[in-house]
């Protein structure tokens, strides 16, 4: 009952009407970031945060998540009125959600979709509310070979299930290691990887990398695609709200099961995107309407939005307790958190309580805020998507542009940053996931550090990696899971000669 | 046109080439077990090999046109490179002024040349948009956030 006394304390935090404001602010921030194409939450996530290095650490992470779960929100906004998912997470939004609206009911699977994904991070946060600081406290035991074997088991769930080609997301998280190790080496202290270029000394941040993939590259897909915005009615019929949620019960299992995924999915990093397809793949093969699916069934909403909101939301448990986050939005907060000067991982629940339970406070009532703002306004949002692509196009290059410059105000960053934009176009185009990228950018020195410290207790062996039962476990379930496609391959391939892999996933 | 198999090429290609670069840069930081633990070139070294290993198991996957994707055969076709060259060239060009013109002058100067030369919008609106961007990230940034934009080499002579 320790976690309801600090989840008490934690509201005594958040409901403060500074906290509310920024909840509202953050809210609509994201809902925008959401639904405009080619913004999404990571690059809405590193834009402000810039902007909060000032703050309380309390106070922006609060900013920054209320973002979140207004991007995830806003996201389904765009696929189910304009079959346009605003975030790669939505996309198995538009399956069942756009037909739906079309049929002549956009309020039905609008709440439908909002009410499932209120359900969804509801159960997130419970889930960190009650297992978060046990795993933190388990955490504290950790020695450096336990955090490297964990970081492993991180990197490899990515290979595993991610969704992407195993080997793409291989090359992708080698990528991001690489990047990460740029500029100067802070255990010997010697300039690593600059290329000769002075300036990448202080090395390349992951919010000039974020705005480059996500912000320049989406930007770039969109443009290709021609998107064009042919809106179904977008006026919200308050009573059908109240009758959808009303509805909601009778897709009782479909809402657990999906709940159940997208919070295995967050935690370990499988990310929202790879949850809400799963989460669609198994309702169809499993529910009872699962052959009207994608003509506009409500279960074929509920299961995604359930799913990715689950995933969202516990995707912050593994940052906060371990210091690895579980999607890319995470790692960029906790980015941030390392910017603020805090140290993601255990200690945050033994030095930080009022951040922790304020944050976890908040993901409550910024989850309800989202919900009630979101509905409220629809119409707003929906009328932006109006504006013609060529306008929005050129403003999110200056967001971008300006976001690069003002981490360190370099103007080398604005160059990488569009460099960033044209392999963030190359890699969505050709299916190598991102979100793992970003995740070896932010967390690469630390997985080195924790790597190189635990070979200087052993003095050089590998051994150390199975000196004790819980480091051997680890380290054979990321190798187990490093394997899992390999697996699956072989056993599809004895089955059905001919038709091996299918991309069935479309993977941030 | 491009087609599929060689974007999915010179994709790999180019991490592959990467790779090679961080594995030759961080010879130079040596790499291997010294007295003072785990050199500093060993961990980017490692990355670089798998980077290296990847690629090559992806040009062959490319190259033979198997599994992902493999019925489309066209990647990007002629409209939409022209499309894409439409976005990212003017993008480009706004980026290398900004030393010169300074980000005020050239988000300018950028919003109202994408917007009023191909006629996708009447010249006054792309005026009163190009005006007010500079002027919402003058707000923003250098009033509300105390961010100072670079005001370029053009501004520095004018003595601003």
């Amino acid at each position: 009952m320790e976690n309801l006394e600090s989840l008490l304390h934690g509201f005594t935090i958040a409901v403060t009407v500074p906290h509310l404001t920024l909840m509202v602010v953050g809210v609509l921030l994201g809902i925008l970031v959401g639904v405009l194409p080619g913004l999404g939450a990571p690059n809405g996530v590193s834009l402000l945060l810039p902007l909060t290095f000032g703050m309380q650490p309390v106070s922006a992470i609060i900013l920054l998540s209320s973002m979140y779960w207004g991007a995830l929100f806003g996201g389904s906004v765009t696929s189910i009125l304009f079959n346009i998912p605003g975030e790669p997470s939505s996309v198995a939004t538009t399956l069942d959600g756009y037909p739906m609206a079309r049929d002549g009911r956009p309020t039905t699977a609008l709440a439908t979709a909002f009410g499932s994904a209120a359900f969804g991070a509801l159960v997130g946060v419970i889930l960190i509310t009650f297992l978060a600081s046990w795993v933190a406290q388990v955490a504290l035991a950790f020695g450096p070979p336990e955090y490297f074997a964990v970081y492993f088991l991180a990197f490899a769930s990515f290979v595993g299930m991610g969704g992407a080609a195993p080997i793409k997301t291989v090359v992708a998280l080698g990528i991001g290691f690489a990047i990460a190790a740029i500029g100067i080496d802070t255990v010997s202290g010697s300039v690593r990887l600059t290329m000769g270029i002075d300036e990448l000394v202080k090395g390349v941040s992951f919010v000039v990398a974020v705005m480059g993939l996500f912000g320049i590259g989406e930007l770039l897909i969109a443009v290709e695609e021609e998107f064009s915005a042919r809106a179904v009615s977008s006026r919200v019929d308050w009573k059908e709200v109240f009758r959808a949620l009303g509805r909601l019960p009778q897709h009782g299992i479909a809402l657990l099961r999906s709940a159940a995924i997208g919070c295995w999915m967050g935690i370990t990093p499988g990310g929202p995107t790879a949850a809400s397809f799963m989460s669609y793949g198994i309702a169809k093969r499993f529910s009872r309407s699962g052959a009207r699916f994608g003509t506009g069934e409500a279960e074929g909403i509920v299961a995604p939005e359930t799913a990715d909101h689950a995933a969202g939301t516990s995707a912050l448990l593994p940052m906060l307790s371990l210091g690895i986050p579980g999607s890319a939005t995470a790692a960029v907060m906790m980015g941030g958190l390392m910017i603020w000067g805090l140290n993601p991982g255990p200690m945050l629940f033994v030095d930080q309580k009022d951040f922790v339970w304020g944050l976890i406070a908040s993901m409550y009532l910024g989850n309800i805020v989202a919900v009630a703002l979101v509905l409220l306004t629809v119409p707003v949002f929906a009328a932006l998507m109006r504006i013609p692509f060529a306008v929005i196009a050129p403003l999110i290059v200056i967001i971008c542009v300006v976001g690069a410059y003002s981490v360190s105000n370099s103007y080398l960053d604005v160059v990488l940053m569009l460099g960033f934009g044209l392999v963030g176009y190359l890699f969505k185009k050709l299916h190598y996931p991102l979100a793992p990228l970003v995740l070896a950018i932010v967390i690469g020195d630390k997985a080195e550090d924790a790597f190189r410290q635990a070979m200087l207790m052993s003095k050089g062996s590998l051994g150390i990696f199975f000196a004790n039962g819980l480091v051997t476990t680890l380290v054979l379930a990321g190798m187990a899971l490093l394997l899992l496609p390999l697996a699956l391959q072989l056993l599809h391939l004895s089955r059905k000669p001919g038709e091996a892999a299918h991309e069935r996933v479309r993977i941030i | 046109m491009i087609s599929r198999r060689a974007l999915e090429i010179a994709a790999a290609a180019l991490t592959g080439i990467f790779g090679v670069v961080v594995i030759i840069s961080s010879i130079d930081n040596g790499i291997g077990w010294s007295s003072a633990g785990v050199d500093a070139g060993t961990f980017p070294f490692l990355t670089g090999v798998i980077i290296v290993l990847g690629s090559l198991y992806n040009v062959a996957h490319g190259a033979l046109g198997r599994g992902t994707l493999a019925n489309v055969r066209i990647a990007i076709t002629a409209t939409e490179v022209r499309r894409l060259a439409g976005l990212f060239v003017p993008a480009a060009i706004f980026v290398a002024v900004i030393p010169l013109l300074g980000m005020y002058l050239a988000s300018a100067g950028y919003v109202f040349a994408v917007l009023a030369l191909p006629r996708r919008q009447p010249v006054l609106r792309a005026l009163v948009i190009g005006a007010a961007t500079p002027l919402a990230l003058y707000i923003v940034f250098e009033r509300m956030f105390q961010v100072s934009l670079p005001h370029g080499a053009l501004a520095a002579a004018f003595g601003f």
